[in-house]
């Protein structure tokens, strides 16, 4: 029976979303004329990712990344680039849905890539840079799809527990984050912006006929300024935050036959790779998820860099380059038996065979340099291309190793600790790192509309305030919404008010 | 043009004072006479009802129980959209003015804040001779015993419909709908020391039971009780003013109304203010007496922000209160000690009193007293301040939990012209947070009700940049006219004019561009800089502080000259003009949620949707009249929006299928 009244509901709720009227709602429960994008495959370790856009800009989102529009509901390779910076920042699938026949009944596009949470927030910075655009808010694909009509009877009979399920995991997840150290900070902050807010709304609403201190204003000015330092500070910490949460990208790059493969093995203890002593084994890339210190690592062993005929290696070399590209950090891997025998000419031969590998001077600097076969070289001359290493001074950090003997590994894994740590950060000092993007938009808006306050300070006072209001409406996405109540209650508290 | 001079209304009788009703019948019957009854009677009629008012004294109407001022930060705001609509209090306030100030002067033109000291007399005068001479009002001496109800309909067995009224001393009023503006005096009582006596004002009697126990007992409305207070007067030539700051009023005076150029007091002839503290011997007096003062010992709620010396005192020991001495009038010798409103004994307010500096050989005329009395949780109306469950009955002022004569106006204006729109077969109207203060004073009575008595702030409203009180008539005057029919034509064609001219002006003003460097030569002002773009229009550079108007007509007179009557008005616009249209999409979106009513009816604690029972019970308790009012209530989930916008939309569907 109920279920019966339930199928009921539902059709009508079918014929009721298509009506007219749903258009107009559209921009009632979020404002619809925004154009959202999310990440809507899983997060991190994963081989391809697909982030989705949907809305009116969806087609800006596509010609900008792209250059020209794909024919619509095909899969077609292109290169995606940053709008601005005209960076390359992967190539992978772009498949183009024009409304209303697309999942959300926008315009909407999916952008079909490589898996590495480098390219991944790349391409989400890209999108976040374009007009119209941001990120979407938890289950916004969904909500509209369910208003144009997009979702079939089950669908819709499973919405409302979606729903419920998606906001009861946000509250989760936010408590669960307020009541870290991340939640304590955000409070802070939002506390501290609520007081500056109060103290300004005080001043305007009372301080003609209440005592309200003169100095007032001046307090606010600094609070302000120092909340926008704290913020900013949090927000340069280079991703730290969400590295740690999907995984550090580190490859293992080099020539061939140089003991990628081995090294991969000798660091997972298994025979992940297969070895062998033919050049060009490793075809495809090889992923092993790894815990090195504490810190997730995402390991791949890559084909080795030569020219090649054979069509598959050349797959295979094209697959090693392109995520060298997105690495995090790249191990490159040397076999010392192939260094020139003079140790002076050691340094400028490595510095080009880096070149050939890293092509981007960007990578270089995230790089260690395996010497690999030491075993099969004196101490003596070891020593010398140590110190002609040193003297240089402009070669990466390198380490001598045996895969064969397991020499050198001990050193190998500090020098990979340390980098880990500067790449993730520690979350046991300092301030706790950003671990959602989402957030990171939320407080760069917040900041922005804190340069509002003072930028109207002295012109305009409501617009000042109009600045702590948005800077404030902005953190309240991350903490909870505050309400003009809340404020005079701060009022109330701090001042005595009464005619 | 329109001649604008400021007008006393005629006292031409056109309208009836009432002696033998019994036969009669109108459509809206307003009881009470203050500021929200006279509002009431005045927009009814002016939508086309024929309005009977009942007060217990004619002389009271139009009284200002407490402090001699009308206007102030969001409290002149109201008071300017009150006149937007064609309510009196603006023009009372021109008339009756008599030390007028724009307060906020130096924090931005959306929060300034116009005030005015004013004459009693003048005011009460003013009030009652527009009454007097308002077409379609009937004013009526007496006292109200009850309200006459029945049964709304066979089908709706729970709701009652109102229709009219029965006198104290006998006799019974017919009428579509009843407004009712009782505010102190429902169940109201007195305090001063230790004695307590019914009433809603001293001097006047209390109010009759019956109405009060209608409400309670035959509707079954939530009320609540609150607490008020009012200060000593003083007699002036009692009071030393050396010891105190004199403070003078702007040096020309700004009238409330759009439709006055200027106020009925001459400039030289506004009278100052006087500002002194309070002191450690005031404290003393408190704490000494608070055992005899059994109001304070009350916990009834009482204004955090209008409180009296004794809570403030006791609340924040140890500091210096201001405390204001208001004129009563121009010929009055009493003055009004602003910030002493105080319960304890008459003795005691004479100590307390002259521990204050110019107040030491001061002498009580009527001392101070508090009031408590029963208000009618407001979450019980519609946004048109219609109780939900009583068809044709409105209820504006302190009985709906607020303070201040502002206040009371706004909702009287809105209930009148409501009861008379509903009596007239008209579908009522709601005002929108993102139109008018207005709008959010009745948004948050019956949106979130209240705890406290409720006053205006600027800080209440979202979109504080587009509603100034520069721009009431823009933002109200044509709608008032258009849809509502509370705007006189003539108002509205002034309106006209002024938009019309502003939107000119504007348009000329983008049309001009030159670079920073011609602007800085052709105005004579060096602090145009050239950062932002080096091309700048007429409307950026208005933005520049010491850039004026009239500025830019001295030196373009053939572009600009015929707009220098908007000098100022235009200034306002181009400095909030970009963070207006920023507010746009937001204030669409609140719109678009506000259109979407949700049904009355609803059972929320059986409706079967997906709902959690801590949403339920929200909702049952408050039942937010819109989608948009339903968002704004603390603990209502998104999921929860998302399912009552299906459910409305089903039934919309549905109410829509059986029409065609």
């Amino acid at each position: 029976m109920h279920f019966i009244r339930f199928w009921r509901r539902s059709t009508a709720v079918i014929t009721a979303i298509r009506s007219f009227q749903v258009k107009r709602l559209l921009c009632s429960v979020g404002s619809e004329d925004d154009t959202i994008f999310a990440l809507s495959s899983g997060q991190g370790r994963c081989g391809v990712a697909v982030v989705r856009v949907s809305g009116p800009a969806s087609v800006l989102a596509v010609r900008s990344l792209t250059r020209g529009l794909p024919a619509a509901r095909t899969a077609s390779l292109r290169s995606i680039t940053h709008p601005q910076t005209k960076e390359l920042l992967d190539r992978g699938l772009v498949l183009w849905f024009p409304g209303p026949g697309s999942f959300t009944g926008e315009d909407s596009a999916e952008f079909h890539i490589h898996g590495g949470p480098a390219v991944i927030s790349g391409v989400l910075q890209a999108l976040g840079s374009l007009p119209g655009l941001r990120p979407a808010e938890a289950g916004e694909f969904t909500r509209r799809a369910f208003y144009a009509g997009k979702l079939d009877l089950t669908e819709v009979e499973g919405l409302g527990d979606l729903i419920h399920a998606e906001t009861e995991a946000q509250r989760r997840q936010a408590l669960r984050q307020m009541a870290g150290d991340l939640g304590r900070i955000y409070q802070d902050w939002s506390l501290r912006l609520k007081r500056c807010l109060a103290h300004v709304e005080a001043f305007i609403d009372f301080s003609e006929d209440e005592l309200i201190e003169d100095g007032i204003l001046n307090d606010v000015d600094t609070a302000v300024r120092q909340l926008q330092t704290d913020i900013e500070n949090h927000l340069s910490d280079q991703r730290r935050g969400e590295r740690l949460r999907s995984g550090v990208q580190v490859v293992i790059a080099g020539s061939t036959n140089a003991g990628k493969s081995s090294l991969l093995n000798m660091l997972t203890q298994r025979p992940a790779a297969i070895v062998s002593p033919t050049a060009g084994t490793t075809r495809d890339v090889v992923e092993v998820p790894l815990d090195i210190g504490g810190y997730p690592v995402l390991l791949s062993d890559t084909a080795g860099l030569r020219d090649t005929t054979d069509s598959v290696e050349q797959e295979g070399v094209r697959r090693a380059r392109q995520r060298v590209e997105q690495a995090d950090l790249s191990l490159v891997v040397v076999d010392l038996t192939q260094l020139p025998s003079e140790p002076q000419r050691v340094p400028v031969f490595l510095s080009g065979h880096l070149k050939s590998i890293l092509e981007h001077s960007s990578h270089r600097r995230e790089c260690i340099l395996i010497l690999n076969k030491s075993d099969l070289i004196s101490t003596k001359h070891k020593r010398s291309i140590q110190t002609a290493l040193e003297e240089a001074g402009d070669v990466p950090p390198a380490c001598f190793l045996s895969c064969h003997t397991q020499n050198g590994l001990d050193d190998l894994l500090t020098m990979l600790q340390n980098r880990l740590k500067t790449l993730c950060g520690d979350p046991l000092i300092g301030s706790p790192s950003l671990t959602q993007t989402r957030h990171r938009t939320h407080l760069q808006n917040s900041v922005e509309a804190l340069y509002q306050y003072h930028q109207y300070r002295d012109v305009d006072l409501v617009l000042a305030a109009e600045g702590l209001r948005l800077g404030l409406t902005s953190l309240g996405r991350i903490t909870g919404r505050v309400g003009a109540e809340e404020i005079l209650d701060l009022i109330f508290k701090d001042f005595c008010i009464g005619k | 043009m329109l001649r604008r001079i400021l007008r006393f209304p005629k006292t031409c009788f056109t309208c009836s004072i009432a002696s033998n009703v019994h036969t009669q019948h109108y459509d809206v019957i307003v009881v009470g006479g203050g500021h929200a009854g006279t509002e009431a009677v005045a927009a009814a009629s002016r939508v086309g009802a024929k309005t009977l008012l009942i007060t217990q004294k004619m002389q009271t109407i139009g009284v200002l129980s407490c402090n001699p001022s009308v206007g102030g930060v969001g409290k002149g705001h109201l008071v300017k959209e009150i006149d937007a609509l064609d309510g009196v209090m603006g023009r009372a306030g021109d008339w009756a003015g008599i030390h007028f100030s724009i307060l906020n002067r130096s924090k931005g033109p959306a929060v300034w804040g116009p005030r005015a000291q004013l004459d009693r007399q003048r005011y009460k005068d003013f009030i009652q001779s527009e009454l007097l001479s308002t077409p379609r009002v009937t004013i009526l001496e007496g006292s109200v015993q009850d309200l006459l109800l029945t049964v709304a309909g066979p089908e709706k067995p729970e709701r009652h419909k109102v229709y009219g009224i029965r006198l104290a001393h006998g006799g019974e009023i017919h009428s579509h709908s009843v407004v009712l503006t009782t505010g102190t005096f429902l169940s109201g009582a007195l305090f001063m020391g230790q004695n307590m006596s019914p009433g809603g004002r001293m001097g006047d009697p209390p109010s009759c039971a019956g109405l009060s126990n209608s409400l309670k007992e035959v509707l079954g409305l939530k009320i609540g009780r609150l607490r008020t207070g009012t200060p000593p007067r003083i007699i002036k030539n009692t009071i030393d003013f050396s010891l105190t700051v004199i403070r003078l009023p702007d040096s020309s005076p700004t009238p409330f109304s759009f439709i006055n150029t200027n106020t009925h007091c001459k400039s030289e002839e506004q009278l100052p203010c006087y500002l002194t503290f309070t002191t450690p011997g005031v404290e003393k007096v408190v704490k000494d007496s608070s055992h005899l003062n059994s109001h304070i010992q009350q916990d009834t709620k009482g204004p955090r922000y209008c409180p009296s010396i004794e809570s403030k005192v006791l609340r924040f020991p140890g500091r210096q209160h201001q405390v204001w001495l208001e004129p009563e009038g121009l010929t009055s010798d009493l003055m009004y000690p602003q910030g002493l409103s105080m319960t304890m004994s008459p003795e005691k307010q004479l100590c307390l009193i002259r521990e204050i500096p110019g107040l030491q050989r001061a002498k009580i005329h009527t001392p101070g007293y508090g009031v408590q009395y029963d208000f009618v949780c407001p979450t019980q109306l519609f946004p048109w301040l219609e109780v939900k469950s009583t068809q044709g009955l409105f209820l504006a002022g302190q009985i709906n939990g607020t303070t201040g004569y502002e206040e009371a106006a706004a909702q009287g204006l809105w209930a009148g012209v409501n009861a008379g729109r509903t009596s007239l077969s008209m579908p009522p109207l709601s005002l929108s947070r993102t139109e008018s203060y207005i709008g959010v004073l009745i948004d948050d009575l019956v949106g979130r009700g209240v705890t406290e008595p409720y006053r205006m702030f600027t800080s209440r409203a979202e979109f504080r940049t587009s509603l100034r009180p520069d721009n009431a008539d823009l933002r109200l005057t044509l709608r008032g006219f258009e849809e509502i029919g509370c705007v006189s034509e003539q108002r509205y064609n002034e309106a006209l004019r002024v938009q019309a001219g502003l939107n000119e002006a504007l348009s000329t003003l983008q049309s001009i561009s030159l670079s920073a460097a011609r602007w800085r030569d052709r105005l004579g002002v060096v602090s145009i800089s050239e950062t932002k773009s080096s091309i700048l229009n007429g409307v950026e550079v208005l933005q520049y502080k010491d850039v004026s108007f009239q500025m830019l007509a001295y030196a373009f007179p053939e572009l600009f000259g015929l707009y220098l009557e908007f000098s100022e008005r235009l200034k306002v616009e181009a400095l909030y003009r970009p963070h207006c249209d920023k507010q746009r999409r937001e204030m669409k979106r609140m719109q678009a949620e506000e259109s979407l009513s949700l049904p009355q009816d609803i059972d929320y604690l059986t409706l079967p949707v997906s709902l959690s029972q801590e949403v339920r019970e929200i909702l049952d308790a408050m039942r937010p009249s819109t989608l948009g009012a339903a968002t704004r209530l603390p603990g209502i989930t998104p999921a929860a929006i998302v399912h009552l916008f299906n459910y409305v939309h089903r039934n919309k569907h549905r109410a829509h299928g059986k029409t065609v």
